[in-house]
């Protein structure tokens, strides 16, 4: 037995359909899940008892992820192995439960994610140098938050890892700062790209899949 | 998933398309001998929340050879990017384009989404007409409520599945086996389909039609055709297959919770309701199967509400019992328990003690006439005594608001009668100030109502609907009359109800009107931002057809109708009879109370109030 709920935080995937649903609806899946798992949650008291699931960092909808991470309570002790096992048992495919564990660190730590971003374009090799050299400079982007939209240059926040063509498609893994003031969504650097070198075809045409989570030194991994 | 990803990331709720849930059933496609697709002419989140497509799909499913997946129109933003780039409509468990499969069963529910079943075969690149498909296409297959009256969307099906299809969607797809086998001839399929009870092979019977557009006769084209088309129904409703496992959506759906149906049928004999009698007889479930299959639904979903579902859940003969028992265990499981529609003399303080979404969800009740004559006429037996009860038992309880729902437009509805909606409203409003305990808030009455549409197999067949001018006087003479700002009006749209009536009641000559509207872009009709009444008038004149004949003239009692070859058990001497009696202003009493031989006593059925039944 437990003294009081332990808190105990899930590292999860999101990927396939999953990347499609919304912060929302995530969290009615991992609600849903919780109640099939018949896992001892902790639930809130009063008239419409909820699990108090909190996640890290949202995804925008059509982003996959290999890290997320996800906090809840227990009232009765179980090994991680045991709470992932049971987890992934009443998950649907996408929603993949990878680590869990008692936690020492708070989401607000995270400070940097890396991301593969990956764009379908024709001749994907001939970018390869050009979008190198681009993102060497300043990076301009027209950042909108819920004051308004600004222009700025975000090339501190953004540290670029690769640019390879793989399989017939420009491969960029870029490290982002994701802290609350200077949080750098993907999408930016796509749309950069996009205005700098006119990508051709479609804006879509691109996936893009966290991989990677760290503290605020951009080195550490989160935990 | 085959749809692509820049597609998805363009489109409004992308989860309606990508599949992928938890709960779906996959299976290895060469490895089974029947590919099978439900399709649901509306949105995802109106086709996840159907009881019966939930139960067939488990069926299906729960034979090794057989792959049931899902289909459902695409809203108009997928359904443009589709076009543009050739993507043919696919099933959500597999990705693959419906073309490929075996059979496409409809489910059809209501006469709205009729265009877009045809919209839902164009966009799966199937020729619309049943005789345009050869067997290199899927059977189509029809079912649901609709098909009691097919006749308007007859051509574009192979086959109806005619009532309640738990028992006959596994012999029509056994029946594909066996023919698949011996190599397969669709014209050889549908023969021998027709044979089954319970299938109607629209194909099969050719009208004949009487100089002013009646029918003059409707017979069947092969001697070993049966004439007329026998409703079939699950006999012993504890023993009918019931979903262990549900497919959950990543995103809200219409009916986001568990569903458990506790009966078939309805005591009832409202004149104007076809649900009451197309479902007779009554067939209930034992309490403790009901409490168990809840139990099994709850581990298997982990949904956290729980409704029970029947047409008029009050009417259970064993409510308490089930609810007291649910209840037990429900609260600790964290899962709310619902009841839907109410009756008002079922409406007790014990009740709204008892259970909480009683308590604290709107309180509706439908007395649907406002005087107590036109109720006699529609048999509708709710008092204005009872309602003023269950209003005050409400108030007592802290509720403030009020909903009521009523028809207009009924067969001898008079201004009077109109007067009784505003009057019984106004009655409500006096009851709570008459509530010594009442809430300190003030009061709310919200007033709905539906145009009154005459459907086939109810006492009221062949009544005419009021014409379109009569039925928005009527709706203005009530605006008009509601002076106090506590009483909200609101109405159907009068344009809608006239497009539903036509089809409700409509023959095979209204299928050409169908294909005109189809081809004028018409869809979506059962949602407003979509519905264009102007286009469906264009649409009946191209085909030649006049909308007044179906919706505004009252069939004669000798007439032929459309439906007639379809038996559902109660027999059209018992809607003749129950006519009259609405004319007379005569109540029927309830099934409990008293058989009134309308014949469906003939069909069987475990647990039901029917005397005399056929075992
Ligand atoms: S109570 Fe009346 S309206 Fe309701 S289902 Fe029964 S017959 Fe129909
Ligand atoms: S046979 Fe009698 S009891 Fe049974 S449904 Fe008909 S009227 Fe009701």
């Amino acid at each position: 037995m437990l003294s009081g709920p332990q808190k105990i935080r899930v590292k999860f995937s999101k990927t396939g359909s999953l990347k499609f649903i919304s912060h929302l609806d995530l969290n009615r899946t991992v609600k849903s899940a919780f109640l099939r798992s018949k896992l001892p949650i902790w639930y809130t008291k009063g008239f419409n008892p909820h699990p108090k699931t909190v996640f890290s960092v949202p995804l925008s909808v059509g982003t996959a992820s290999l890290c997320e991470f996800m906090d809840f309570k227990i009232t009765e002790a179980v090994p991680g192995e045991v709470i992932c096992a049971t987890l992934n048992s009443v998950f649907p495919d996408g929603l993949r439960a990878i680590e869990a564990y008692e936690p020492t660190s708070k989401f607000h730590d995270i400070g940097w994610a890396d991301y593969e971003i990956r764009l379908e374009i024709a001749n994907a090799e001939t970018y390869v140098e050009r979008v190198k050299s681009a993102l060497n400079e300043p990076i301009v982007i027209e950042k909108t938050t819920k004051i308004g939209t600004r222009t700025l240059d975000v090339s501190p926040f953004v540290k670029v890892l690769s640019v390879t063509e793989e399989n017939g498609e420009l491969a960029l893994r870029v490290k982002l700062c994701c802290d609350d003031a200077n949080f750098v969504n993907p999408k930016y650097v796509i749309e950069f790209l996009t205005g700098k070198l006119g990508v051709p075809g479609e804006r879509d045409d691109y996936s893009v899949c966290r991989t990677a989570v760290y503290r605020e030194d951009g080195v550490t991994p989160f935990k | 998933m085959k749809i692509p990803e820049r597609i998805l990331k363009k489109v409004e709720k992308p989860a309606r398309y990508t599949g992928g849930e938890w709960g779906q059933v996959i299976k290895d496609k060469n490895a089974v001998d029947v590919r099978f697709a439900f399709c649901f002419p509306d949105t995802y989140e109106i086709g996840m929340s159907n009881l019966g497509l939930r139960i067939l799909y488990h069926v299906l499913n729960s034979h090794e050879d057989t792959w049931a997946e899902r289909a459902y129109a695409p809203w108009v933003d997928m359904e443009a990017c589709m076009r543009e780039e050739n993507i043919p409509l696919w099933a959500h468990e597999s990705g693959d384009p419906l073309k490929e499969f075996d059979i496409l069963g409809f489910s059809v529910q209501y006469e709205l989404c009729y265009t877009n079943v045809l919209n839902m075969l164009e966009l799966a690149g199937i020729p619309l007409l049943s005789k345009d498909r050869d067997e290199s296409f899927p059977v189509i297959m029809a079912g649901g409520p609709c098909t009691y009256n097919i006749e308007p969307i007859a051509d574009y099906f192979d086959l109806c599945m005619i009532g309640e299809g738990e028992e006959v969607i596994e012999e029509l797809v056994e029946l594909y086996k066996e023919h698949k086998k011996k190599g397969f001839r669709k014209q050889a399929y549908l023969r021998d389909a027709a044979k089954i009870e319970g299938v109607y092979v629209p194909a099969f019977y050719e009208p004949t039609y009487n100089g002013d557009g009646t029918l003059a006769s409707f017979r069947p084209i092969y001697d070993d055709v049966p004439v007329k088309i026998n409703k079939r129904i699950v006999k012993d409703l504890n023993k009918s297959p019931f979903p262990t496992k549900l497919v959950l959506p990543f995103i809200q759906i219409v009916q986001d919770k568990i569903t458990l149906e506790v009966y078939r049928g309805c005591i009832r004999g409202c004149r104007f309701c076809q649900a009451g009698m197309v479902w007779r007889p009554v067939r209930e479930k034992t309490t403790d199967v009901l409490c168990e299959q809840a139990k099994v639904l709850a581990d298997a979903t982990g949904y956290d509400e729980m409704t029970l579902s029947s047409l008029s859940i009050s009417d259970y003969s064993c409510i308490d019992k089930l609810t007291d028992e649910l209840l037990q265990w429900t609260d600790e499981r964290k899962i709310s328990l619902s009841l839907p529609s109410l009756r008002v003399d079922s409406f007790t303080k014990e009740l709204m003690e008892k259970i909480s979404t009683v308590r604290t969800g709107s309180l509706t009740f439908a007395p649907e006439a406002g005087t107590q004559r036109l109720r006699d006429v529609i048999n509708k037996n709710v008092r204005k005594e009872d309602l003023l009860r269950a209003c005050r038992v409400a108030f007592e309880g802290g509720k403030t608001q009020v909903k009521l729902y009523f028809m207009q437009g009924l067969p001898t509805e008079t201004y009077e009668d109109l007067d009784g909606i505003k009057e019984l409203a106004e009655s409500v409003i006096d009851e709570f100030y008459h509530t010594p305990n009442r809430p300190k808030k003030a009061p709310g009455v919200t007033l709905s109502t539906a145009c009154f549409i005459p459907k086939p197999f109810t006492p009221f067949q062949w009544e005419a609907q009021c014409d379109m001018d009569e039925l928005l006087a009527r709706q203005k003479y009530l605006d008009g009359k509601i002076k106090d700002r506590k009483i909200k009006y609101n109405y159907h749209d009068a344009k809608v109800s006239r497009i539903e009536a036509v089809f409700a009641r409509g023959d095979r000559k209204l299928n050409a009107a169908l294909m005109e509207a189809h081809k004028r872009g018409l869809r979506f009709d059962g949602w407003d931002e979509h519905f264009n009444y102007e286009e469906w008038l264009k649409a009946f004149e191209a085909a030649g057809v006049d909308p007044s004949f179906y919706a505004n003239r009252a069939f004669g009692e000798d007439e032929l109708l459309p439906w007639d070859h379809i038996d559902i058990g109660v027999t059209k001497e018992f809607f003749l009879r129950e006519r009259h009696r609405a004319y007379a202003e005569t109540t029927t009493k309830n099934c409990r109370e008293t058989c009134n031989g309308c014949g469906a006593n003939r069909l069987g059925g475990e647990r039901s109030c029917c005397p005399g039944l056929k075992k």
